[in-house]
């Protein structure tokens, strides 16, 4: 069990991304990025090295810049998108992140750099991005 | 299995005469192996391998400005002196680069998948009929669209100097992408009692197909016209999937149309860069695009067929079905102006087809 978000609960889901050979198959495969994650106020740091998630920190809202792009929702949605993704073993209907990012107004992935290469990174690695959440309907989360 | 009878009737074959056996064999000179324009490389895998780019060391690694030489001489080897020259057209370096080609190429590579085991099409479930034609409908437009990027793209490879082999590697998977398009999307349409429908009007392929100028001219039309319509278009199609047939194949073709469309924008960029100049031809080319875009739009066979995909079937394609379309095209947009706005293209708004304004567009009913 670990709370949602902290360092805690994405090290345990990088633990399920980076050991379960099916995130890594068709489609997917070799990921290298830097991917942010903003929830709500709290901001968080992924990185993304060939075949696995290496690492995950917390960091502060200027760490952003270092990110290829970041994901960004208020709590109240990350809750529901891991909700769904725990009742369906993978995200459904209106919670995939490609929904999400054309649902939402202001997008799901942005960047603070504009670096329209950096920011195409969320279409070139959506699925291995897609895979990582969705390991976490083997997790059980609090929020 | 031979047999003995085989083996005598051989043998006299294989029996030297006096003159065969006194044909004087020189002593290998040998002289060719101390030609080496750089000896003594030794590339290190990294985390990601032995990458294509990696290989970029030393002389090998100089990818100069101009590439000169007509032949298929590998960059870095010694050329053959009085090879006739073939076809390449496309020498210089801003004509055809984009730094990002080589990352490209791995990742095409890493990244492939097979439509025909990679998807469960036993997941495949009867749709209502409406519903089924219209998916069947725009499979055949996209299978179309896969075709043509497969002709485009290789009418201009062989014209490429193989002093910029990167771009060629990563072009040529790229014509792999699109032929793996257009199986999946044929698939699609025939595995569920569907087949194909209406060639679609197809003014932007003939642009995308006549194209002659330049190869920078045709990845204007390619990537900020064609390939960002697509991959805007799959991307709502993933948003509508009816099953995980559906949802496997979008997700792994707006990956592999991300590729493209990266090398394509980044192409744009680095010929911007290197010869201003060029802004006039891809800013014409553009417009031109986007009057033969507003012209395949004027079709409603496409637009029609969406409209039943979003809106759940006949009735709902009217008012939520409409809607949902034009939100695409709002989409398509806003991706192709923030494209614009980072290669400095002054391309605005109020210059696009009244189709794809918001606030000009006549819906129906209206």
């Amino acid at each position: 069990m670990a709370k949602f978000p902290s360092v805690a609960w994405f090290d345990a889901v990088r633990d399920i991304y980076n050991h379960d050979d099916a995130m890594h198959g068709a489609g997917s495969g070799t990921c290298d990025c830097v991917v942010g994650v903003q929830v709500g106020r709290e901001f968080f740091q992924l990185i993304f090295e060939g075949f696995e998630c290496s690492e995950a920190r917390k960091v502060t809202k200027a760490k952003l810049d270092e990110c290829d792009f970041y994901l960004h929702m208020p709590s109240k949605d990350w809750r529901a998108m891991l909700q769904n993704i725990q009742e369906h073993g993978h995200a459904t209907d209106n919670y995939t992140l490609n929904t999400l990012d054309l649902d939402r107004a202001e997008g799901l992935s942005t960047s603070t750099h504009n670096d329209q290469y950096r920011e195409d990174l969320f279409f070139r690695y959506n699925q291995t991005l897609q895979f990582f959440f969705n390991g976490a309907a083997r997790l059980r989360t609090t929020f | 299995m031979a047999t003995a009878k085989d083996a005598d009737r051989i043998r006299p074959a294989l029996t030297l005469s006096k003159e065969e056996r006194e044909v004087e064999v020189p002593e290998p000179r040998l002289n060719w192996m101390n030609q080496w324009r750089e000896w003594g490389v030794r590339v290190k895998p990294g985390k990601k391998g032995l990458t294509l780019g990696s290989l970029n060391v030393g002389l090998y690694g100089e990818i100069p400005m101009n590439w000169p030489d007509r032949t298929r001489n590998p960059r870095g080897a010694i050329g053959v002196t009085g090879s006739p020259p073939v076809a390449i057209q496309i020498k210089d370096k801003v004509d055809l680069w984009a730094p990002c080609a080589a990352d490209l190429y791995e990742e095409a590579i890493q990244r492939r998948w097979a439509p025909a085991t990679d998807v469960d099409w036993t997941a495949i479930h009867p749709l209502p009929d409406d519903v089924e034609r219209a998916i069947c409908q725009v499979c055949t437009e996209i299978c179309q669209y896969a075709i043509i990027d497969v002709e485009v793209i290789t009418s201009w490879q062989h014209q490429m100097a193989y002093g910029y082999h990167e771009v060629k590697q990563f072009l040529a998977t790229t014509s792999l992408d699109a032929t793996r398009r257009h199986e999946a999307f044929r698939k699609r349409a025939l595995v569920n009692g569907g087949g194909l429908g209406y060639e679609g009007p197809c003014q932007v392929s003939r642009l995308l197909l006549e194209s002659r100028g330049g190869w920078t001219e045709t990845v204007t039309g390619l990537t900020l016209v064609r390939g960002l319509f697509t991959q805007v278009m799959i991307r709502y199609l993933t948003r509508f999937a009816h099953n995980g047939v559906e949802r496997k194949i979008y997700e792994c073709v707006t990956q592999d149309l991300a590729r493209l469309l990266t090398y394509g924008i980044e192409h744009i960029k680095y010929a911007l860069a290197h010869a201003p100049d060029k802004q006039g031809s891809i800013f014409t080319t553009l417009a031109i695009g986007m009057r033969m875009f507003n012209r395949d739009l004027r079709d409603p066979v496409l637009r029609e067929a969406l409209a039943i995909i979003f809106g759940g079937g006949i009735p709902g394609a009217r008012n939520e079905g409409m809607h949902v379309f034009y939100e695409m095209l709002d989409e398509y947009v806003q991706e192709l102006l923030s494209a614009c706005q980072y290669l400095r293209l002054p391309v605005t708004m109020e210059q696009l087809p009244r189709i794809l304004q918001k606030d000009q567009r006549h819906l129906p009913g209206d």
